[in-house]
């Protein structure tokens, strides 16, 4: 779809590595003490609640930011004593739109190219391309204050894509857009990943992280609480809840009933095993059916990544 | 060097100039000529000459300095403290832009800016005074220093500021007084003796008389002496401000 125009990496080199990054406004520490790596041509949430240091961590790694301790690199090269070539790299859709008043939607796109070094004349038919892509090529020539919310939204992209980096950070790229935007979003972002651009996103959508990322990174309270693959991470933390109703109540807990963290409610009758995955299912209700009880219902309860984020950071997202 | 980004912001500034030209060149080349018609002519009709030429020759390279300083000022301090008023400073700093080349954008357009008006007023000059400028290089190098030292105080108030009002402050409280009792409407000879040293102590006097020699051939103070004051003042206050975007004051939170 777009070739990336921005200088090949050093070997080897993750898009993104964050080593002990500590950021502090005055007393308040924003970040602390935070460590990670996204791998080139990783698709990489960012999760956590409001003012749990997110876009913080995003700006130190654009330049938006200074920090106290720790260091940022991007494909290898310190954001600090490199930022030239650590910015080349990346394109940035920020949460707050941010344009420049005095251009319209066309020269947002041909300035900010200008600006990463693409002359005018290349930077032009990629406009082009995006604009068409994202649907406001017909409002090229308009100022930006007669866009909607979601054309702003769509703008903000298409400028971080303008000059083709190889890591696209995006903050709520979706904040503000409706159903079937978002998901035509979804389906363009999923389709630069497959062509090998690394994104980072964050996000309060945890649908949109556990439908496109591969990796998910959760901070709270400026700290990071969980860095793992989706997967690993939903399996790790996400185990099963069976939730057993029997015709009478239960005395005492047969094994292997006794390994499990089974809550009893309903004087007996109901077991809440909340560490079992559906395929311990079987042991389980053979040990009851062998004491004599009978099954009147069952239900498995599947906890999805809304769980493990509120579990891990005690918030709503 | 970013060469293409550069161009690109000096082009974003003369582009913004351009945008709002009915505001900020028209009327300061109207009000400036007005200037010179009714204090220069009616006025100065009734002053005999003042340093050895009429009063209208020496009030006009006042008004065109001073006429350089605003459009200065207010070129860099308008446009950098609106891109931080709403953000699209951000879009400069994502860039791989040095902040020197930043700062060399913004100067660049300020400096445009200044030397487009001064000059529209210049070709004007022979009408009043029957002279173009008696050291046209000298002329033109002093024009750019001062454009480079108030484009620069210019983005340093940008930067300060946290309201559009308090660019003003001390525009209007600290270098216009300086500029005006620093001998841009009068020989500071003419001043009683008393405050006479004072004036002397002024750096704004030795900007305009360095400008006055350069075009009128005439001048109160060393002509070395004004030339190399403007240079300093000028290289010190482009040295704060690209140390101010050096370390990211007010830019990078």
């Amino acid at each position: 779809m777009f070739e990336t125009a921005s200088p090949s990496p050093a070997d080897g080199a993750p898009a993104i590595a964050v080593h002990h990054l500590k950021k502090r406004y005055g007393p308040f520490t924003a970040v602390d003490d935070v460590s990670f790596e996204v791998a080139s041509g990783d698709f990489f949430a960012f999760l956590g609640p409001n003012g749990a240091g997110k876009t913080t961590t995003i700006n130190t790694i654009v330049g938006l930011a200074n920090f106290q301790q720790g260091n940022v690199r991007v494909f290898g090269h310190d954001v600090v004593t490199e930022y030239r070539r650590a910015r080349a790299y990346v394109g940035v859709a920020p949460q707050e739109f941010n344009f420049d008043r005095y251009l319209t939607v066309e020269e947002i796109l041909v300035y900010q190219a200008g600006y990463f070094g693409v002359p005018a004349e290349e930077a032009r038919p990629r406009a082009r391309q995006l604009l068409q892509q994202f649907e406001l090529w017909d409002k090229r020539g308009k100022d930006v204050s007669k866009l909607s919310g979601g054309m702003k939204r769509r703008l903000t992209l298409a400028r971080a894509l303008i000059h083709a980096p190889r890591l696209l950070i995006l903050d709520e790229p979706t904040a503000g857009v409706d159903l079937e935007l978002r998901l035509e979003l979804w389906d363009f972002l999923r389709a630069l990943n497959r062509q090998g651009m690394t994104i980072f996103l964050t996000t309060h959508y945890l649908e949109e992280a556990e439908q496109l990322c591969n990796r998910i990174g959760i901070i709270s309270h400026g700290k990071l609480v969980a860095l793992e693959d989706k997967h690993s991470l939903l399996s790790r933390l996400s185990q099963d809840r069976l939730e057993i109703m029997l015709t009478a109540p239960v005395r005492e807990l047969p094994p292997p009933l006794t390994e499990y963290d089974v809550l009893l409610e309903l004087d007996g009758r109901k077991l809440v095993v909340r560490n079992a995955s559906p395929r311990d299912l079987p042991r389980i209700l053979r040990a009851l059916e062998a004491r004599g009880h009978e099954l009147a219902d069952l239900a498995i309860q599947r906890r999805n990544l809304q769980d493990i984020f509120l579990e891990l950071t005690g918030k709503q997202p | 060097m970013n060469a293409v980004g550069l161009s690109t912001l000096i082009n974003r500034e003369l582009r913004r100039t351009f945008q709002i030209i009915n505001q900020v060149i028209w009327p300061p080349l109207v009000s400036t000529l007005l200037y010179v018609v009714i204090i220069g002519l009616s006025v100065g009709s009734r002053v005999e000459s003042v340093s050895g030429v009429p009063y209208v020759t020496f009030l006009i390279p006042g008004l065109i300095a001073l006429t350089v300083i605003e459009a200065s000022f207010a070129e860099s301090s308008a446009s950098l403290f609106q891109h931080r008023f709403m953000n699209s400073i951000q879009e400069l700093l994502v860039a791989p832009l040095a902040y020197w080349e930043i700062v060399i954008g913004f100067v660049a357009g300020s400096v445009a800016r200044a030397l487009l008006l001064g000059n529209l007023l210049m070709l004007f000059l022979p009408a009043f005074t029957g002279r173009w400028p008696a050291n046209f290089p000298l002329y033109l190098v002093l024009m750019v220093l001062i454009a480079v030292l108030f484009s620069s105080i210019g983005m340093i108030m940008a930067l300060a500021a946290e309201k559009w009002d308090h660019i003003a402050i001390p525009q209007t409280f600290v270098f216009m007084p300086l500029i005006w009792v620093g001998g841009a409407f009068s020989p500071l000879a003419l001043l009683p003796a008393q405050i006479r040293p004072l004036a002397y102590a002024n750096p704004m006097f030795y900007v305009i008389d360095g400008f006055r020699y350069a075009i009128l051939g005439v001048a109160e103070a060393p002509v070395w002496a004004s030339i190399g004051i403007t240079t300093l003042l000028a290289a010190t206050s482009l040295g704060v401000v690209l140390r101010l975007f050096q370390v990211g004051w007010k830019l990078r939170v």
